[in-house]
């Protein structure tokens, strides 16, 4: 039974990535970069008008947040007279993404912490142990990833809102329970991660610390984990990406403005607008500090998020 | 949506402690349950039981306030004549398919376009970005820019076009909203398949160019063979992440206070409405819908992984 289940769903691409020599990644040499054909000079002009308009995007998003709201509205494309900070001062102050800002890095960064801390060392004996009982567990951690939010959600909710009976903590519409709720979901996809970092560990080093007689807990927190380090990094970085942008759970769960994370904030925003006429002004400030924590981000640690979302795959 | 690739538990694995293991091992093993079991049991909690309660709760119907009440697979039978949730079943296939398709061969073809340009990783970059940005950004975005007196509909009265189609109507909503799917994901599947087709010796292509082959028998005859697993996975996370397709959907047109028109749900904005989308809470019948996107997702996993494999070609 157990044998059948060690094949993860996706084996056959590891056994190849096994079986493959180490490749050097090696690129065309300039000799045949030349005479790029009509086709690819299109393609090229394509791909070039393509990232221009994603550049463009970031760039009208935030030249919109600085404008006046009947600005925006007689020309969507112009750019600000004078900025209106104003805006943001709305959006932060009326506009509820204020509050709605210190409850996204609140639950974000606790959540992520949290996911790391208790995914690492379950990564960590997944990835080292030759038990057989490990694999399947290692395939439960994988086919969790494949589970649409959507499913556990009513679940989720009510069985919050029991436990807030019984124990009489606060789950439902309040931040601690998101929190509680983001680092149970992240636990397969982080779990997933650092055991594929973990595993690319050398043993070699281990054995040495337990033959100098460090023990097994310190030879995780000591050796291990300072190793791991670029990789617990990626894994908190990607737990922060996709706690930031969390909505299903949220939507659902924080009912009160105090309460609400920031895309729910822009969510009531929308709203709000439907009954006092769109403040595109607030609403584009409300955007800009929706992406640009992640554009920040992304601008820093950019490599390392792309690695860590397609690590594996390629390899 | 990310997802890195795990291998099998290494080596000989017999289950049991042996005499003369070694002391690494020894501490290993004492420290195998202490370290698994938070995780373990996050998942047990956010997995498991959820699912078997969504099981459980769709065979009954409740608003979540009075007496649970027993219906069998009543549920179901009402989903099945639903001609909103199958609506909501033909659209998640459409976003898997449609979008999936035309979100690869763009991939594909901006592979092979950025393989040799110059500013690629610039360029990849930039492409990949949207994915890390919650999608009710580029809902809110294409209600501004294609509303009937949007820059779009300017711009193109400004070539000449007096009358642009109607964007936001009915009838295109879901059509736009796959658009801006295959526009947001195209620069994640590029990212990844760059990666493999990266790792592809040059020489294979030289090889090939001395035979007479053009950019077409190239692609088709070395780039696509070789890259074949990494394409099937890529096509296993499009279909898990199809699935779970929410912000986008709940959003777009930019200002809906209520819920989108019902032409454009996926599965997982029905489980969202019939569950807390205002009106009665139907619990039960959200758990019989997210109990079929769950069985949708695995049939569909299965399904293209059966069609997609292939003996693992070595390099």
């Amino acid at each position: 039974m157990n044998h059948v289940l060690t094949q993860s769903p996706t084996a056959p691409v590891v056994e190849s990535a096994v079986s493959l020599p180490p490749l050097k990644v090696r690129r065309r040499k300039s000799s045949m970069k030349s005479r790029p054909t009509i086709g690819g000079m299109i393609g090229r002009v394509i791909v070039w008008l393509l990232v221009a308009f994603n550049l463009f995007l970031v760039v009208w998003m935030v030249m919109t947040s600085l404008r006046d709201t009947r600005d925006i509205a007689r020309d969507p494309l112009g750019l600000p007279t004078q900025p209106h900070w104003e805006n943001f001062a709305t959006a932060w102050n009326t506009g509820g993404f204020g509050i709605a800002a210190i409850n996204s890095v609140v639950a974000t960064v606790v959540s992520s912490l949290l996911v790391v801390a208790i995914a690492a060392p379950a990564a960590y004996v997944l990835a080292k142990s030759t038990r057989r009982l490990s694999s399947t567990f290692t395939l439960m951690f994988v086919l969790g990833l494949g589970v649409p939010g959507q499913v556990l959600l009513v679940p989720i909710y009510v069985m919050l809102a029991k436990f807030q009976d019984i124990s009489h903590l606060k789950m439902i519409n309040s931040v601690q329970g998101l929190i509680v709720v983001m680092v149970g979901l992240g636990i397969p996809f982080t779990v997933f991660l650092l055991a594929g970092f973990f595993r690319s560990l050398p043993v070699e080093i281990e054995e040495a610390a337990a033959i100098d007689g460090s023990s097994g807990i310190r030879t995780f927190i000591q050796i291990v984990l300072p190793l791991a380090r670029s990789g617990l990094v990626t894994a908190f970085m990607l737990a922060v990406i996709s706690g930031w942008n969390e909505t299903l759970f949220s939507l659902v769960m924080l009912t009160t403005a105090e309460n609400r994370t920031l895309p729910i904030a822009l969510l009531a925003f929308l709203d709000q607008s439907q009954f006092n006429g769109a403040d595109w002004g607030g609403l584009f400030a409300g955007i800009v500090l929706v992406v640009t924590p992640v554009l920040a981000l992304f601008i820093w640690l950019g490599r390392r998020i792309v690695e860590g979302m397609t690590v594996g795959i390629s390899k | 949506m990310a997802t890195p690739v795990i291998s099998p538990a290494r080596g000989r694995s017999t289950g049991r402690p042996r005499a003369g293991m070694s002391a690494i091992e020894r501490s290993r093993r004492r420290l195998y349950w202490p370290m698994l079991l938070p995780a373990l049991l996050l998942m047990v909690l956010f997995y498991i039981v959820p699912i078997l309660y969504a099981g459980w709760l769709s065979l009954h119907t409740w608003d979540g306030i009075n007496e649970l009440k027993w219906r069998g697979a009543d549920n179901y039978i009402q989903l099945a004549k639903d001609p909103i949730f199958i609506g909501s079943i033909v659209n998640t296939l459409k976003i898997l398919f449609v979008v999936g398709i035309v979100t690869f061969v763009f991939a594909f073809a901006l592979t092979m376009i950025l393989r040799d340009m110059m500013g690629r990783k610039f360029v990849r970059s930039v492409l990949f970005f949207p994915t890390l940005i919650n999608a009710m950004v580029f809902g809110i975005f294409a209600g501004f820019l294609f509303s009937p007196a949007g820059p779009i509909n300017k711009l193109l009265a400004f070539v000449g076009v007096q009358d642009p189609p109607k964007w936001l109507a009915q009838d295109n909503l879901f059509n736009l909203i796959m658009i801006v799917m295959i526009w947001s994901a195209t620069g994640y599947f590029t990212t990844i398949i760059m990666s493999a087709v990266d790792q592809i010796p040059a020489y294979y292509y030289e090889a090939a160019g001395l035979d007479g082959a053009g950019p077409w028998a190239k692609f088709r005859h070395v780039t696509l063979p070789l890259a074949w697993d990494v394409i099937s996975v890529c096509a296993v996370l499009w279909t898990m992440s199809s699935v779970k397709v929410f912000e986008l959907i709940l959003v777009f047109g930019g200002s809906t206070a209520q819920a989108p028109p019902a032409s454009t749900w996926s599965t997982a904005l029905y489980v969202y409405q019939a569950a807390f989308g205002g009106g009665s809470r139907e619990f039960g019948v959200s758990a019989a819908a997210a109990i079929v996107s769950l069985a949708l997702v695995t049939v569909l996993t299965i399904g293209l992984r059966r069609m997609l494999r292939r003996e693992a070609i070595e390099i």
